[in-house]
């Protein structure tokens, strides 16, 4: 039963980390078919983001997560602009990104090593978001206060896209040109600053991801790597583009990672997960929340 | 004679080396219905995809109320009142019905006047208003063709531009539409219609251009056409 | 492959051969001896992404495997490690059919993304392996090290064993000569292939895929094909990489590396004849050249790839090509006139009916 407990409230807080980080990537996707391989930098820098408003700014603390978000954003819009944006008529566009992606995610990294190593310290800082480690119990389980913040935190922000999406004409454009580009074009969606604005939020939210993340496990400039290819793995699993559907696979793959690690051992979470995904794949290849067999080819 | 609305000169267009259109001129006026006729994969779609601005012609201009237009991106076409309609594969399937109208008044002029407009959408196609909900992946294709309809109405362009309204329905839902065009030319829009079936359009048309593999081969109008009964026959199998 | 790429490779073979006995500083045969194993990962990734259009992120994870292979059955079994070599193949080829059963029926951009986790799940199981398995307690009693060493590493396994045949001094110019051969089997290979029936296959699916399906090419078949025989040479260059330098790590698998061979790749021109080798000399070139500022090496190969994903995606080997082509048009700029012209006539000929 301890066990049990223990798995479904750490299951939950990667699963809301891993939410946020997916929904991005998955918005982007469905927006113009980008992959973004810089995401996990952008994690980084936003847990590095509101490092600097609360620690070297001295800011409200309550304001660093929206602070984070806001140059989330700005990050996001700048690697459109010197990336994607000159690349959309190539033929290979879908590979073509990641690749370029990589390349500036893997700059902006070692360049972020550089400049702490310069000028401050590459070891690892403590979030000052964090809460620490102060907790209630639940059946003889501790459950830190932390926990609870990031769960309210990846609600608020989830509930807050699902409602930009539905109910607003920029969201609803957005989901235009995800269902079919020409025809947005056709009703005078300016596509290309759509591409934009879902870049800005897809990044913004993996900053505010990369809070979470570090307020578990410090600040470190590599600490964006591994939740970012966890991101990939969920939106994967619930097939590219799923919005809805890559909110329950995070959750699944939140659990499933926490009772490997509860029961078995932390290093193998990772492979547990990508075998989850392989026999999904096989099994079912557009996604397990996938309408139907999309052929993938 | 005033300057027409909309005016193609010279325009050559193609895929991947492809020429799919050759040398098109034509004018539409203002106020008038124009067509053009021609058989399947014979670059009607593609002159249509030229003008809105979803392809770029490789030769020739098009004007548009007296500019220059051709290059230009179509989602700053529709705001100058350029309006495609298309067939019924260019819907946002994942949305109702009601989101999908809404998507055709996207532009803030055509937002301001959204709620006014969509009820006389309704009344104009009352199939739509008992669908508001669904989505319109579920639609039937006449439903769906109503559907492009209204959504391209509630963008309230200068010109429209019907791609085949005919295609692949029932003759009863063609019916049906061709009376919602009828209402619009009464109501004086401009409109520019392209069809593979003749029969539909030589009381309507203003003025027909037949195509023929990429070129206009012949132009007239309705009763010119329905008296050269070889043309027809020649070029739209009797 | 025409005259003019024969009368090339001729020239680079020469060239390579007779480098050694122009005594250069030694650590320029090391650098050199490291560009053609690069080359010869380059040249089988560019079989599998180039010519059969398959997007896999794995190849330094094959790298890295036939390289561990090696190491270990070097070390705990004893063997000379030319033996280990063919079992290094034969390891990267049976996890390279693995992950293309898994992905391969898949579109590219899943590929993409299952070939890099499985990446980053060998790295992450290496790393944190500490483990004494029972299996080490027995191998190991002594020191009950990790089996793959961890994040340490693994040594002293062994070599090419061309210190004792070469001496103390020239047994580099042993492995220099070994890597260059490795080299040249990879570019052979990766010539007769695109030019065999597998690489006319892949050319009738790129021109007309429904044509070539109705014919009965299997893409999939193929791709599996192309993806395990690249995995053969790729895994065996890891196991020459680790019998070089005696020692392998994680940083094998690691991103960084994964980087650099990305942008030889990337620079020299995905799927051309000659951009693995430009791309690998002009990489390693420039790691020696900008040795003082290596700080920045990471964020100059991020910002190249970056740059030549953008502005040159065909790389140099591709501007290259596109710029020779357009000299021979330019000499043979009367003829295509004269067609032109012909054309035209035909043209206003038919337009005049």
């Amino acid at each position: 039963m301890n066990y049990f407990i223990q798995i479904i409230v750490s299951g939950l807080t990667f699963g809301a980390m891993y939410a946020l980080a997916a929904v991005g990537l998955a918005l982007v996707w469905g927006a113009f078919n980008m992959l973004n391989m810089s995401h996990g930098i952008i994690m980084t820098l936003g847990a590095y983001f509101a490092l600097l408003w609360a620690e070297y700014m001295g800011m409200p603390l309550v304001l660093a997560a929206p602070f984070a978000l806001v140059c989330g954003a700005v990050v996001g819009v700048i690697a459109y602009f010197i990336s994607a944006h000159w690349m959309l008529k190539q033929k290979n566009f879908e590979v073509t990104i990641i690749i370029a992606t990589f390349g500036l995610g893997m700059a902006l990294e070692a360049g972020l090593l550089k400049f702490l190593r310069e000028l401050f310290r590459t070891a690892p800082y403590s979030q000052p978001l964090s809460l620490g480690a102060k907790s209630f119990m639940v059946a003889d389980v501790p459950v830190s206060y932390q926990r609870l913040v990031v769960w309210a935190g990846a609600i608020v922000l989830i509930v807050l896209v699902g409602l930009f999406l539905s109910r607003t004409t920029a969201g609803r454009a957005v989901r235009a040109v995800a269902q079919n580009r020409d025809a947005a074009r056709l009703v005078g969606v300016p596509v290309r600053r759509i591409y934009v604005m879902v870049l800005a939020l897809g990044s913004g939210l993996a900053a505010v991801s990369g809070i979470m993340l570090s307020s578990f496990k410090d600040v470190h400039p590599l600490m964006g790597g591994d939740p970012m290819l966890k991101a990939f793995i969920v939106i994967v699993l619930a097939g590219l583009g799923n919005i809805t559907g890559a909110l329950y696979a995070a959750l699944l793959v939140g659990m499933v990672e926490a009772a490997v690690k509860v029961l078995i051992a932390d290093k193998y979470g990772f492979a547990a997960i990508l075998i989850l995904v392989i026999l999904a794949l096989i099994w079912k290849p557009a996604g397990i929340f996938g309408r139907s067999t999309v052929a993938r080819q | 004679m005033t300057e027409p609305l909309l005016r193609i000169d010279g325009l050559h267009a193609g895929y991947e080396g492809q020429i799919v259109l050759r040398d098109i001129s034509l004018d539409v006026p203002e106020g008038a219905l124009i067509t053009l006729l021609g058989p399947n994969g014979h670059g009607k779609t593609t002159l249509l995809r030229c003008i809105s601005g979803l392809m770029k012609p490789s030769k020739g201009r098009i004007e548009f109320a007296g500019k220059r237009i051709d290059g230009l991106e179509a989602d700053k076409l529709v705001a100058r009142g350029i309006v495609m309609i298309p067939q019924g594969d260019m819907l946002f399937p994942e949305m109702s019905v009601y989101d999908n109208l809404k998507m055709g008044a996207y532009l803030p002029v055509a937002r301001a006047k959204f709620d006014e407009n969509v009820e006389r959408i309704y009344t104009l196609l009352p199939r739509l208003k008992e669908r508001t909900t669904q989505l319109a992946r579920t639609l039937s294709g006449g439903e769906r063709r109503m559907l492009a309809i209204g959504r391209g109405l509630l963008s309230g362009g200068r010109i429209l531009m019907f791609d085949e309204p005919s295609l692949g329905l029932a003759p009863i839902v063609i019916d049906q539409i061709y009376e919602v065009i009828n209402d619009l030319k009464a109501q004086g829009r401009t409109i520019l219609l392209v069809e593979e079936n003749a029969d539909r359009i030589i009381e309507l048309a203003d003025r027909i251009h037949l195509l023929d593999t990429g070129q206009i081969v012949w132009a007239g109008d309705g009763h010119e056409l329905d008296s050269q009964q070889q043309i027809l026959e020649t070029y739209l199998g009797g | 492959m025409k005259r003019r790429d024969y009368i090339i490779f001729a020239l680079l073979l020469g060239i390579a051969i007779a480098y050694p006995w122009l005594h250069p500083p030694r650590y320029l045969i090391a650098s050199a001896l490291l560009m053609f194993c690069y080359a010869t990962v380059v040249s089988q990734w560019n079989l599998v992404f180039g010519m059969a259009g398959i997007f896999s992120l794995a190849q330094v994870a094959i790298f890295a495997l036939g390289a561990y292979i090696t190491a270990m059955l070097g070390r705990y079994l004893d063997w000379s490690l030319w033996y280990t070599f063919p079992l290094a193949g034969l390891g990267g080829v049976f996890f390279s059919l693995l992950i293309g059963v898994a992905c391969l029926r898949l579109r590219g951009i899943y590929v993409a993304l299952l070939t890099l986790a499985v990446s980053q799940v060998m790295f992450v199981l290496i790393q944190t392996d500490s483990m004494c398995s029972s299996l080490n307690k027995v191998l190991n009693p002594a020191t009950c090290v990790s089996l793959t060493g961890g994040a340490q590493g693994l040594g002293s396994f062994g070599s090419f064993g061309w210190r004792s045949v070469l001496g103390g001094r020239d047994w580099i110019i042993g492995d220099y000569y070994t890597m260059l051969a490795l080299l040249v089997v990879g570019l052979v290979v990766a010539f007769v292939i695109s030019h065999s029936r597998i690489g006319l296959a892949f050319k009738a699916l790129r021109d007309n895929e429904e044509l070539a399906r109705s014919r009965g090419i299997s893409q999939f078949k193929y791709q599996l094909l192309v993806f395990a025989l690249s995995a053969f040479l790729t895994a065996v260059a890891g196991g020459f990489y680790a019998a070089h330098f005696g020692a392998v790590g994680t940083d094998m698998i690691s991103f960084p590396l994964l980087l650099f061979i990305i942008s030889m790749l990337v620079v020299g021109g995905i799927g051309r004849l000659w951009g693995p080798l430009l791309g690998a000399f002009l990489l390693m070139a420039a790691d020696e050249v900008f040795k003082e500022v290596s700080d920045w090496r990471n964020v100059g190969l991020g910002v190249v790839v970056l740059l030549f994903m953008v502005f040159l995606p065909e790389g140099l080997a591709g501007a290259i090509e596109k710029g020779w082509q357009r000299i021979e048009r330019l000499f043979g700029r009367r003829e295509t006139l004269g067609q032109a012209a012909r054309s035209d006539d035909k043209a206003s000929s038919e337009s005049g009916d």
